[in-house]
């Protein structure tokens, strides 16, 4: 009588917690895997862009070209329905990892997008985000040509975590960032010409609300990074007496700290550690020489540093929480600044110090 | 109809088998119609006037002692001729014929079973007595290598279908006067002696007493396959999974004793089995304590994670490539694809299909002889495997799911425990292809479930991993300490001396 009881119970509580249904079978060899998807605004709505990447045609043929879908209608999920009824194989999203959005859709805003992302049963927020740059997205996407642009967008997000590129957003990370500082950074993309076929970086594009603020680009770009506490892999040069030297700059470190006169803040204040490594030279410099070397450095990079936060401060978007991260020890007066603090942002007066340390 | 009803309704065992008292004409009758039955007339010293009757067995008793010990003295002893005939059994009792022992017995039923266990019974005229020489013959397999549990570092001896060749294996091992062992007969028509081994001091006194009721409460015709104790004696029967530890290996059965279990010796039956059996007893082996405690730790941490894999690899690929496609990683998945794209069968079909073509192929393999048994998985596995895959009747990726769950099979050091692991394999494929992996994960909370509510002989069959029961658990599981750091007999099978070493 106990045996029946408690799978009973078990079953009745699986029911009632909604689990009445059971999931629906599909064979995955009639499946096409999107890994890549594009969103522009269209007359009709939005345009949807989606490609395969290149797939393998059975066991032992060659390699068929990436699928390319794409549907203007009203609405996003209107959309991926519509490309659903233009592959003979199950369109199957939930593969998708590279999310394209064109300026155009930036700059009216990503919000529903991400919105999209967030709720569908197949997509989710873990997809890298890009934005393309004096471009729209299905033109990024079919400069990838029939091998599509996925690879080109793995190798800069593999290029990223070791510090050779751009850094790269997930959605949901830019999500989170707008939620909560208002603002985020994005990198930003463009295709490089009918020859080269491939996405070439244009630094980042910011975010303020959900709409396409501005761009950041060149040594602001790289400021950003150092900002942001992830920079790619950059070689500064430095003339010493007698030879010149390169200089691999490895990580960095930013630390932000606000003093408050009253209850307004009356100062931003930056910490920058940067560590590099000495990458070309001549002669290993001495200590003096490396003192030297390291306050060029410090120079250069402060001024990386004042180009992007002027931007920012222009923007008025601290997309790093640079505010934020130097509030939790002023939890209270935190609280009442926090509404205006993109517009304190970019009238407190910042002090910055780097310190260049070579390894 | 009452002659079927009562042929069909339990009879009682009867006690003494065969009543009444003892006579020749009596013994003659009982083994009548056996033509291993054999009786011979012997004058002692020639003298006419003075006959007597040798009955025995013949292939039970030994001819070299008979002749030698019994009738060699009767024939050419003159004391024998010369003594009165009131004293002559005395004499014969006493040490007149060279047998290591002699019994004088008046009733017919140990008589009987005295002859069939190998003695020789010895009549004289005009007597309602019989003296019971023991002259049985010793014949039988030697001690050989154990073939399922091979030892590369250790013991190389293993048990034989001979009982008291067993326990002496075991007393050579276990010289300490406290191990008992004590002697039930079971099984109506064969008789056979199952012998109860422990150590008195350390194992549990009721889990002894609980096995002896056990033994005692069977009653059926014979003991032929180990089988016949097992599900007798275990307490849950209807599980696949064996509660029941056994080895054919003397050091590993000797172990068990010192860990406070309790053993089972039967007759003709070439295996120890040592009570009770938790989980744990079924992944360990006899080499866990030969080699380094790292080495065997790494090596019982991989039986576990192969035990997971055996179970939930079929399961888990059906479920993942039908139901959540997502879950794979993108260039496996691109893989799979191209694979599924041409096989015409659905993925439930080709993991079932497969699964049953292994069990096929490995069952055909195990009946044929050695030679033949490699051939025929060779030609299954291999030659038809590649065939199968080339002609995209089904994909390799299923093919290689289903060989990974059948290998890590193999590596479960317990043949009993491995099958049910086969039978859990399919019945979670089955699930995981109605439910995807909330049907695996049912499944699995199902099988924990049903392997919470085992026990043997009173212990909980999870012991090695429950917690909150205030029975002290004794050492990991999962792996091996240093042996100077298992200080401890397991708490749960209750013995009683817990300190195993200073």
């Amino acid at each position: 009588m106990k045996k029946c009881v408690i799978p009973s119970l078990l079953a009745a509580c699986l029911l009632l917690a909604g689990c009445s249904g059971l999931p629906a079978a599909r064979e995955m060899g009639d499946m096409a895997l999107l890994r890549t998807m594009g969103v522009d605004p269209s007359p009709a709505g939005v345009a949807v862009t989606g490609s395969t990447g290149p797939r393998a045609k059975g066991l032992q043929a060659e390699g068929e070209g990436a699928l390319t879908l794409s549907a203007d209608r009203e609405s996003l999920s209107a959309a991926c329905l519509s490309m659903q009824g233009q592959s003979d194989s199950y369109v199957f999203f939930g593969y998708v990892d590279q999310l394209l959005v064109g300026e155009a859709l930036a700059e009216r805003g990503v919000r529903p997008v991400l919105d999209f992302f967030a709720r569908d049963t197949e997509l989710g927020l873990g997809a890298r985000l890009w934005l393309v740059r004096g471009s729209t997205a299905r033109e990024a996407l079919s400069a990838g040509g029939d091998q599509g642009v996925d690879s080109r967008l793995e190798t800069l997000q593999h290029d990223s975590k070791m510090g050779i590129a751009n850094l790269t957003r997930t959605a949901g990370e830019v999500y989170t960032d707008l939620l909560e500082l208002g603002s985020a950074y994005v990198p930003a993309l463009s295709p490089a010409g009918d020859e080269a076929a491939v996405l070439t970086e244009q630094g980042y594009g910011i975010l303020k609300g959900e709409a396409l603020a501005g761009f950041l680009e060149g040594e602001a770009a790289k400021g950003l990074e150092l900002l942001a506490g992830g920079p790619s892999a950059d070689i500064l040069e430095a003339e010493l007496p007698g030879q010149r030297v390169s200089v691999r700059v490895t990580s960095s470190c930013t630390k932000s700290g606000l003093e408050f006169s009253g209850d307004a803040p009356s100062a931003l204040k930056l910490v920058c550690n940067i560590q590099c490594r000495l990458s070309e030279y001549r002669q290993r410099p001495d200590r003096e020489e490396l003192r030297e070397l390291e306050t060029a450095l410090e120079g250069q990079e402060r001024l990386r540093l004042e180009a992007a936060l002027a931007r920012l401060r222009e923007l008025e978007a601290d997309c790093t929480g640079l505010g934020a991260k130097a509030a939790m020890v002023y939890p209270a007066r935190w609280q009442k600044i926090r509404d205006n603090w993109p517009e304190w942002f970019s009238r407190v007066p910042v002090e910055i110090q780097v310190e260049v340390r070579i390894l | 109809m009452s002659e079927r009803r009562e042929a069909n309704a339990p009879h009682p065992r009867r006690e003494p088998r065969i009543p009444g008292p003892l006579s020749l004409a009596r013994l003659e009758e009982v083994f009548s119609d056996c033509a291993d039955f054999s009786r011979r007339e012997v004058y002692l010293h020639g003298d006419k006037g003075r006959r007597v009757v040798v009955c025995y067995i013949d292939g039970q008793a030994r001819s070299e002692r008979l002749n030698d010990y019994v009738l060699r003295p009767l024939a050419q002893d003159p004391m024998l001729a010369s003594a009165p005939e009131s004293e002559l059994f005395d004499l014969m009792e006493r040490g007149a014929l060279y047998a290591h022992g002699a019994k004088r017995e008046t009733e017919t039923d140990p008589v009987v079973f005295a002859l069939i266990d190998g003695s020789c019974a010895l009549f004289l005229e005009g007597r309602d007595d019989c003296l019971v020489f023991p002259v049985a013959t010793e014949e039988k397999r030697s001690v050989g290598e154990p073939e399922n549990e091979p030892a590369l570092k250790g013991a190389r001896d293993s048990f034989v279908e001979s009982l008291r060749t067993n326990t002496s294996l075991v007393r050579r091992r276990m010289r300490a006067p406290e191990l008992k062992i004590r002697e039930h007969i079971v099984g109506r028509q064969s008789l056979t002696p199952v012998d109860v081994l422990w150590i008195d001091g350390i194992a549990d006194p009721d889990t002894v007493a609980l096995l002896e009721e056990r033994l005692d409460a069977i009653d059926i015709d014979g003991v032929e396959a180990a089988g016949n104790l097992e599900e007798y004696l275990a307490d849950a029967v209807r599980s696949p999974f064996p509660v029941m530890p056994y080895t054919q290996r003397p050091d590993r059965f000797c172990q068990g004793l010192l860990e406070g279990r309790v053993g089972l010796l039967a007759d003709g039956i070439p295996l120890g089995w040592v009570l009770p059996g938790t989980i744990d007893q079924f992944f360990k082996t006899g080499q866990d304590r030969a080699y380094h405690w790292l080495v065997a730790s790494a090596l019982s941490a991989v039986r576990w994670l192969c035990a997971l894999i055996t179970l939930l690899v079929p399961g888990l690929y059906i479920a993942l490539v039908t139901f959540h496609p997502e879950a794979i990683p993108p260039k496996l998945a691109l893989s799979i694809v191209a694979a599924k794209q041409e096989v015409p069968f659905s993925t439930i079909f080709e993991v079932l299909v497969m699964l049953l073509a292994f069990e096929v192929i490995q069952e055909a393999g195990l009946r044929l002889p050695g030679p033949i048994g490699a051939t025929v998985s060779i030609l299954g596995g291999l030659v038809v495997g590649n065939a199968a895959v080339d002609a995209h009747i089904v994909s390799p990726a299923v093919l290689i799911a289903v060989a990974i769950a059948g290998v890590a099979g193999y590596t479960m050091p317990s043949q009993d425990f491995g099958n049910a692991l086969r039978l859990w394999r399919f019945l979670l494929a089955i699930l995981a292809s109605l439910g995807g992996l909330t049907g695996l994960a049912l499944g699995c909370a199902g099988l924990i479930y049903h392997l919470a509510e085992l026990e043997s002989f009173g212990v909980p069959y999870l012991a090695p991993f429950t917690t909150g029961t205030r029975v002290p658990r004794g050492h990991p599981s999962l792996i091996r300490l240093p042996l100077p750091m298992m200080k401890w007999r397991d708490g749960p099978i209750q013995t009683r001396n817990r300190r195993n070493q200073r």
